[in-house]
């Protein structure tokens, strides 16, 4: 990528993370760009114009497509070659085409590469690719320097733009992405959350030229029909009456208007991202039409594993879960997943009470469930430490008491209605099945739930091995009849079962269950292990001792487990969440990607990982900041910020 | 110019071939006596205007198009063929049939012969017949323009001597599908089978025997932008001319049924040119070689979804212009034309070859 001496093109991706979104800086020449960027015809002020090969009328820089193979040729002298993008020529219709041709396509590309520099040339791909070709021209396509790809979308939301997606996710992370093609506003925020760094906002002007003004979930046609809608935007609002402009006025008040949507939707996008809401943006966004809420599902159900990849485990906003969209949101997904794989009952419950979920988080916070805890506290005493509290909802499913204050499960918030669908009956319902299943034949079940709860419970119970007892009749949970209905269970129960009280066990409950959630099955058993010295508070510190050396901490604000170099020790021999390290030791506060020669794929930004150097010594721990692949891919760019480090 | 490799070429040819595939089972059962079809219009004949009828021979079609090539990506002439080859006599028989529109009108009159394949060769029309038809001509005062249609490979130059000794003093004109001068554009988007060198070659086999040659220029085949067929159709009729092509005619894409161009069009991945492309195409060669040669066209289905369009609103007044023009030779009749849609034109010039996304007529508003 070096020509010269110079680097003409570098793609630096920034911090932060939420899902494949990111922000980045694009550095052609001495220009540096901050990306995301809409780009389009210089007639809408995009941030960065595409302007067309035989006209020579562009800003620098600008992203100057070559046209197809049969575009007049016209060649660039060495300056503007370096200060501008350009766009490889292919053939329109291109998504016709089977592998066989594309193969001849994309070598007129490569092909075409000598007219242009390596670095700043991007490559088309056709929908219609397979991933094979794709991932063999990708490598070819490296090899000659080229970091970018750009995608045809038709707006039709259909085969050949999930195709579009689909391929994407194939694509290197440190490539930069375009999208063109008819692409409304409302597409924005999926295009941006999949990874896509520069969105075409020509079909601003094609709206335009049709008197229709762009909303971002929507549209209007400006005519004498209807009075316009109210828009205090910059290019509108020195106009009470846009049906009486001219067809040349209307039209460039409408360009500016379109243009000035979309880059409000991009801003929104990134601000959003900032936010760890970006999903709510993009699920939101989805709604303006079937077909990108059915495009969004797709996404979700054919590509989950790209998307988790890069979706944080940690996080501190809210995150709202309003729709279906929700149901199988990487977030929501995974804890579900990892719920199934990771979560292990201590050995000392008997008894499994299920509660329902309260709109406060954590629930212990909430009225209800300290009523709750008081039932139990004044029946049963310390015998408590026999019960799995086990906490039913939407769309997580099945919340253990134990991961009450971790991410998702502390920060999501829900539409509460008492009205279940289907599909989330089912979802709970199915992961409460396999929960029980972790637990002895002879544990109780105590269903104190009712309404749309207790139907997911009635629901599973066919699947069910161990006995369940409902305690509500047809009464809320909260009911004065229903708490001392779980009262008198709760005694009985114990009684039959000859439950012994004993000493509390919810802070080593909530570590272990934590240390399996975050490290994977055994870290709990490991990190705090019997002769363990376990003090704190669960809503504020929990510390872990071993021979009066701390293991680790879990903060109760953020429900996460951060280890020191000591706790390290202990879960290295698992051999997950670690980071290789190319030096010795480490430097500063802040590990880069470029010194990092290895690393667990399991990698999620926001993890605790553990850094080692090359001959597997552990040498730090600290907090990851991209996903392990990216921390191999990348050559810049923060991949974890340091909390311990030898020496 | 980029080398296109091979599989690209034989996609395209396979992909004619299937389409065509279907269409022949789908031949009506044609009267053999009868021209396919046959018409009368005022015409521009040399200097004057007269009546010009134009039949189309109903033959067993195009022998390319029936070839093992496939035929042309746009072309479905071949749903005109009969089933079986009809026989001398019934081909006389057609022909005497269309010429009784005439037998009304006064000199100057033109003939058109067209047989939605060559008319020159002797597979579709044995030269006994070809000698026949001629002959009904030359007997005829009244004419005084004769047009044929051939592909470039029959006009030899003794077709050219038997031809010209026939039909006297008479105004001959042969018309061949150019389509482009590009040698890639007519290879791999048209499918046409012939060079370039080869079309120049029949043109000055023609001229050696006085025999007019009329380009059929395609204004818009498939894998090409909006733009990409604008600066196409313009370089063609310079290039042209510059042969020694004595008229051209201009043929906006239809999209005709049984063709690859149809299966792109269902696929949105096709729309036929726009008339702000045929005007624009019309004005910059009427500039660059207008005077020196006739610049015609009369566009099929046009203003219309298969055919050459634009919004709807202004076609009609378009397509009136178009023809005023090809009957007229006078360019101002392009220059005052406009409507609102010319702005999505215009973006489309552009945003194509940014996006190479076609831009068909799916609203998403």
């Amino acid at each position: 990528m070096i020509q010269g001496g110079m680097i003409m093109v570098r793609f630096l991706i920034g911090r932060g993370h939420d899902g494949p979104a990111r922000i980045g800086q694009i550095e052609i020449g001495s220009i540096k760009l901050k990306s995301p960027l809409i780009m389009g015809p210089s007639s809408i002020k995009p941030d960065i114009v595409s302007a067309v090969k035989d006209k020579m009328e562009y800003e620098t820089p600008s992203i100057i497509s070559l046209g197809s193979i049969f575009s007049k040729t016209n060649s660039f002298n060495e300056e503007e070659i370096n200060s501008n993008l350009f766009l490889l020529p292919s053939l329109p219709s291109a998504s016709f085409l089977k592998d066989s041709d594309i193969t001849a396509v994309l070598e007129l590309q490569l092909a075409a590469l000598v007219e242009v520099n390596p670095p700043n040339a991007i490559v088309r791909i056709p929908s219609s690719i397979s991933t094979m070709l794709l991932e063999e021209y990708v490598k070819k396509f490296h090899e000659q320097g080229v970091s970018g790809a750009i995608f045809t979308f038709n707006g039709d939301y259909g085969r050949n733009d999930l195709n579009n997606i689909l391929l994407k996710t194939k694509l290197p992370r440190n490539w930069l992405i375009l999208s063109t093609g008819k692409i409304l506003p409302a597409t924005v925020p999926l295009l941006f959350y999949l990874g896509f760094d520069i969105i075409d906002a020509g079909l601003g002007e094609a709206a335009a030229a049709e008197s229709i003004r762009l909303w971002s979930l929507s549209f209007e046609k400006i005519d004498s029909k209807d009075t316009p809608r109210f828009c205090a935007c910059s290019a509108c609002h020195n106009h009470d009456d846009l049906s009486l402009l001219s067809q040349s006025q209307l039209e460039e008040v409408l360009r500016a208007h379109n243009s000035i949507v979309y880059r409000s939707v991009l801003s929104e996008c990134v601000s959003s991202m900032k936010q760890g809401k970006l999903r709510w943006l993009v699920e939101s966004f989805t709604h303006a039409g079937p077909s990108l809420t059915g495009l969004l599902r797709q996404v979700d159900n054919q590509s989950y594993d790209f998307l988790e990849e890069f979706t944080p485990t940690t996080g501190k906003s809210v995150l709202p879960l309003i729709g279906p969209e929700s149901y199988n949101s990487p977030a929501v997904r995974r804890y579900r997943e990892y719920l199934a794989d990771r979560y292990k009952p201590p050995e000392t419950k008997k008894i499994v009470l299920l509660l329902p979920c309260s709109a406060r988080k954590p629930y212990s916070d909430s009225k209800s469930h300290k009523r709750f805890s008081n039932i139990i506290e004044s029946a049963i005493g310390s015998k408590n430490r026999a019960i799995a509290e086990t906490i039913l909802t939407s769309p997580l499913g099945v919340v253990p008491r134990e991961l009450e204050r971790g991410f998702p499960l502390a920060n999501y918030d829900i539409p509460v209605t008492g009205f279940w669908d289907a599909e989330e009956t089912q979802i709970a319902s199915d992961l409460l099945v396999n929960h029980m299943k972790k637990f002895d034949e002879s544990t109780v079940i105590i269903a104190h739930v009712s309404g749309g709860y207790l139907d997911i419970v009635k629901n599973a119970e066919p699947n069910i091995s161990q006995s369940i007892i409902y305690t509500t009749g047809d009464e809320s949970a909260s009911s004065r009849n229903s708490l001392d209905n779980l009262r008198e269970t709760l005694t009985d129960v114990t009684q039959v079962l000859d439950i012994k009280g004993g000493r509390p066990t919810s802070l080593e409950d909530t570590l272990r269950a934590t240390a399996d959630f975050q490290f994977g099955p055994g870290a709990g058993a490991l990190l705090i292990p019997p002769d363990a010295k376990v003090g704190g508070k669960v809503y504020g510190t929990i510390i872990c001792r071993l021979d009066k050396e701390q293991l680790c901490a879990f903060i109760g604000s953020t429900g996460h487990i951060s280890l020191t170099l000591a706790g390290a020790q202990r879960i290295a021999e698992l051999q997950r969440y670690w980071v290789r390290f190319e030096g010795d030791t480490v430097k500063g506060s802040t590990l880069f990607a470029i010194g990092i020669n290895d690393a667990d794929d399991a990698i999620r930004p926001g993890d605790e990982v553990i850094i080692l150097d090359l001959k597997d010594n552990i040498i730090a721990v600290g907090r990851s900041e991209m996903s392990g692949r990216e921390m191999c891919d990348f050559d810049n760019g923060r991949a974890v910020s340091i909390r311990h480090k030898v020496g | 110019m980029t080398v296109i490799p091979k599989s690209l070429i034989e996609t395209i040819r396979n992909a004619t071939i299937r389409a065509r595939g279907r269409s022949i089972a789908k031949r009506h059962k044609k009267i053999m006596t009868r021209p396919a079809a046959a018409w009368t219009a005022r015409a521009k004949i040399g200097n004057d205007i007269g009546t010009a009828l134009s039949l189309v021979l109903a033959t067993k079609g195009c022998s390319y198009a029936r070839g093992e090539q496939g035929g042309c990506t746009m072309c479905s002439y071949l749903l005109d063929g009969t089933e079986r080859q009809p026989s001398h006599e019934e081909l006389i028989s057609q022909f005497q049939g269309a010429m009784e529109k005439l037998s009304d009108e006064s000199k100057p009159l033109s003939v058109k012969i067209y047989t939605s394949g060559s008319f020159l060769d002797t597979d579709e029309v044995p030269q006994e017949t070809r000698d026949e038809i001629l002959g009904i001509i030359s007997n005829d005062d009244r004419i005084v323009e004769v047009v044929i249609e051939s592909r470039p490979e029959f006009i030899l130059d003794e077709v050219m001597v038997q031809t010209r000794a026939i039909l006297g003093e008479r105004q001959i004109e042969i018309g061949m599908g150019l389509e482009s001068s590009n040698d890639v554009v007519r290879d791999i988007c048209v499918n046409k089978g012939f060079t370039l060198a080869e079309f120049k070659k029949a043109v000055e086999i023609a001229k050696q025997h006085q025999i007019g040659t009329r380009a059929y220029i395609l204004l818009k085949p498939p894998f090409l932008t909006e733009k990409n067929a604008l600066d196409d159709s313009i370089t063609t009729i310079e290039d042209a001319v510059k042969l020694g092509v004595t008229t051209i005619s201009i043929n906006p894409v239809n999209i005709q049924k049984f063709t690859m161009v149809e299966d792109l069009w269902r696929n949105g991945l096709y729309r036929s040119p726009w008339l702000w492309t045929v005007v624009e195409v019309l004005r910059e060669s009427y500039k660059n070689v207008g005077g020196s040669v006739f610049i015609l066209c009369d566009p099929v289905a046009a203003g219309k979804r298969r055919g050459t369009h634009n919004c709807g609103v202004c076609d009609k007044q378009i397509v009136n212009a178009i023809r005023d023009f090809s009957l007229n030779q006078d360019a101002s009749v392009l220059e005052s034309l406009d409507c609102s849609c010319k702005a999505s034109w215009k973006h489309t010039l552009t945003h194509e070859d940014v996006s190479l996304l076609v831009h068909n007529d799916r609203k998403l508003w």
